[in-house]
């Protein structure tokens, strides 16, 4: 119980499209954040598309997909 | 084996650190300026903090041992054990944390629960890192002197008075922007060892191929996900449940020294925007060392003891200058852990311990010098007692591993504490302490439960499971804290759309 036997059965493939489901999960989280609070601290003429957190963010969970070998 | 050139490079670095350390003596007027920077500092360079104050000298050996024993799957712990995580900590606590202007996470933690839980959580982060400061001094000057002949003494007291002098006079911000010039100097040297092992192992397909028909033993070592049975320390489900659920956000959300690195941004978007940069500099941390480790088992194979994988490499492949810029490496990552554990521990003992319980309502002068004393202090005891650790073989991973076992209990009572009004002082304070008590009784027999080598994912997993049902049976049961009281603590969706003032 304590040891996970019980998901011995569970493929290598299948593991990794568990993995594959929770970066979408969080970029979908992400992408549902409002943009105002993403901008806190960044007055508003200062407010371009490169500093927008979501586009950082959905990159590095973009490499961190590709690299999941 | 350091040439004229190698010694040239290391001591050039040694005294840049020095000097730029100093440099940011003249911005520290006050306790604000010396724990948390003024609350000045840029995005790009504590995301580069966060990352290079994670991973120690020792780490540089250790992960290149590990992937030579047992493959990419080690890289989990800084991709799906980091990013993760760092994601959610930057949209979710880090905003919470800065605008509540705390200065350390059991600070939080006594406002939600109340003082017990705050001194539980600080006394156990401070004897954690006041032990490692002297295990980390002796084990990363043995691995010095193993790996370039560098007498011991010397590596601990120039380090020591090296990190002691600029933590002392500039505080984190000098602590940080000392960071930034390690980092690149890590990777530097390290992407130096990496190309040139490609080009001697003869490219990546080339390697893959050639351990790939060393034997069954190696049929999963480039499969990042291991089957849920292995006998490695690394099944799939252990990364999934016990890292990636677990200790990578108590590490991320609840780590006193990654914590207070972002409450030093200037504003709450570079707040944000340093744990996002520091994820995606995060992947590149297994490139550094856990390739050197997959190549050695071309170039070494056969080897009894995988730590040695990455000492050989760097003898056998690096040029006279490099091993100097490899050397510099290994040196700032025990620098950047050391001034870590230095300005951590000072703060966490001058806000958590000495201002409530010594000092009250002093000046703010008094708890700056208290603050510079404290790393003083502590910089002397961490020297002194290096030397008693070697009595003492491996008690650097039994440190970490009894700080793994605090890790969920944590996790779980800042988890509930921010996204539940319900947990009350009581459900906290005794999830804290039943959890760190059933991880050591998992640990302690761990045989009778667990299959695999090393079970600490699994009772991490475990301990936070039990905690978190510890804290709502608790909580249930006993009074709750008013509304009032909560306000600014509990999570609460206007966080979205508002720049709520906690």
């Amino acid at each position: 119980m304590l040891n996970f036997d019980w998901l011995s059965g569970i493929s290598q493939e299948t593991a990794k499209m568990v993995f594959f489901s929770l970066y979408i999960f969080i970029g979908l989280l992400v992408l549902i954040i409002p943009n105002e609070y993403i901008f806190q601290g960044v007055a508003k003429e200062e407010r371009f598309w490169y500093k927008n957190l979501k586009l950082w963010a959905l990159t590095v969970l973009g490499i961190l997909a590709t690299i999941y070998f | 084996m350091l040439t004229g050139i190698d010694y040239f490079v290391v001591i050039s670095y040694i005294l840049g650190m020095l000097l730029l350390g100093l440099y940011f003596k003249k911005f520290v007027n006050s306790s604000e300026d010396y724990f948390l920077g003024g609350k000045s500092l840029p995005f790009w360079a504590i995301g580069m903090s966060i990352v290079v104050s994670d991973i120690g000298a020792l780490d540089f050996v250790g992960v290149s041992g590990q992937a030579y024993r047992y493959g990419v799957s080690v890289g989990n712990f800084d991709w799906v054990g980091s990013v993760p995580a760092m994601i959610l900590a930057a949209f979710i606590f880090i905003p919470y944390f800065w605008r509540g202007g705390m200065y350390t996470i059991p600070e939080y933690l006594g406002r939600r629960y109340n003082r017990s839980v705050r001194t539980i959580a600080s006394v156990t982060w401070i004897l954690f890192f006041a032990l490692d400061l002297g295990v980390l001094f002796w084990a990363s000057a043995v691995l010095l002197n193993v790996l370039m002949g560098w007498p011991i003494w010397i590596s601990i007291l120039s380090t020591a008075g090296v990190v002691g002098l600029y933590t002392y006079f500039g505080g984190i911000t000098a602590v940080i922007m000392t960071d930034v010039v390690q980092m690149i100097i890590m990777f530097t040297g390290g992407f130096a060892l990496v190309f040139l092992s490609l080009d001697a192992v003869g490219g990546w397909d080339n390697m893959v191929e050639k351990i790939s028909t060393m034997g069954p033993e190696y049929r999963n070592h480039f499969d990042i996900i291991q089957p849920a049975d292995t006998t490695s320390p690394f099944p799939w489900t252990g990364i999934l449940f016990g890292l990636t659920f677990v200790m990578a956000n108590a590490y991320m959300i609840g780590n006193q020294s990654i914590v207070q690195r972002c409450l030093t941004a200037k504003n709450e978007w570079h707040a944000k925007a340093s744990m996002i940069f520091g994820s995606a500099l995060k992947m590149f941390i297994p490139i550094l060392v856990l390739f050197p480790g997959l190549m050695a088992l071309v170039v070494h194979p056969g080897l009894e003891d995988g730590d040695q994988a990455l000492p050989l490499m760097i003898k056998s492949i690096l040029p006279p200058g490099l091993v100097g810029l490899m050397f510099a490496a290994f040196f700032a990552g025990l620098m950047s852990s050391v001034d870590s554990l230095l300005n951590s521990t000072a703060t966490l003992f001058t806000k958590d311990i000495y201002e409530p319980f010594f000092k009250k309502n002093a000046s703010d002068k008094h708890y700056l010098k208290v603050g510079q004393i404290t790393t003083l202090v502590l910089l002397i005891i961490g020297v002194i007692t290096s030397p008693i650790s070697s009595d003492f073989p491996g008690i650097y991973v039994a440190i970490q591993t009894f700080m793994s076992y605090f890790q969920g209990p944590l996790f779980a009572i800042l988890l509930l504490g921010i996204f539940w009004k319900g947990s009350t002082q009581w459900g906290g304070l005794l999830a804290l302490v039943i959890g760190i008590g059933f991880a050591i009784f998992l640990n302690v027999s761990k045989d009778s439960f667990f299959t695999i080598e090393d079970p600490f994912l699994y009772i991490s997993w475990w301990s936070f499971i039990l905690s978190f049902i510890v804290n709502i049976l608790i909580s249930l049961m006993t009074e709750r804290h008013t509304d009032l009281a909560l306000q600014g603590l509990v999570f609460n969706a206007k966080i979205f759309t508002k720049n709520e003032k906690i």
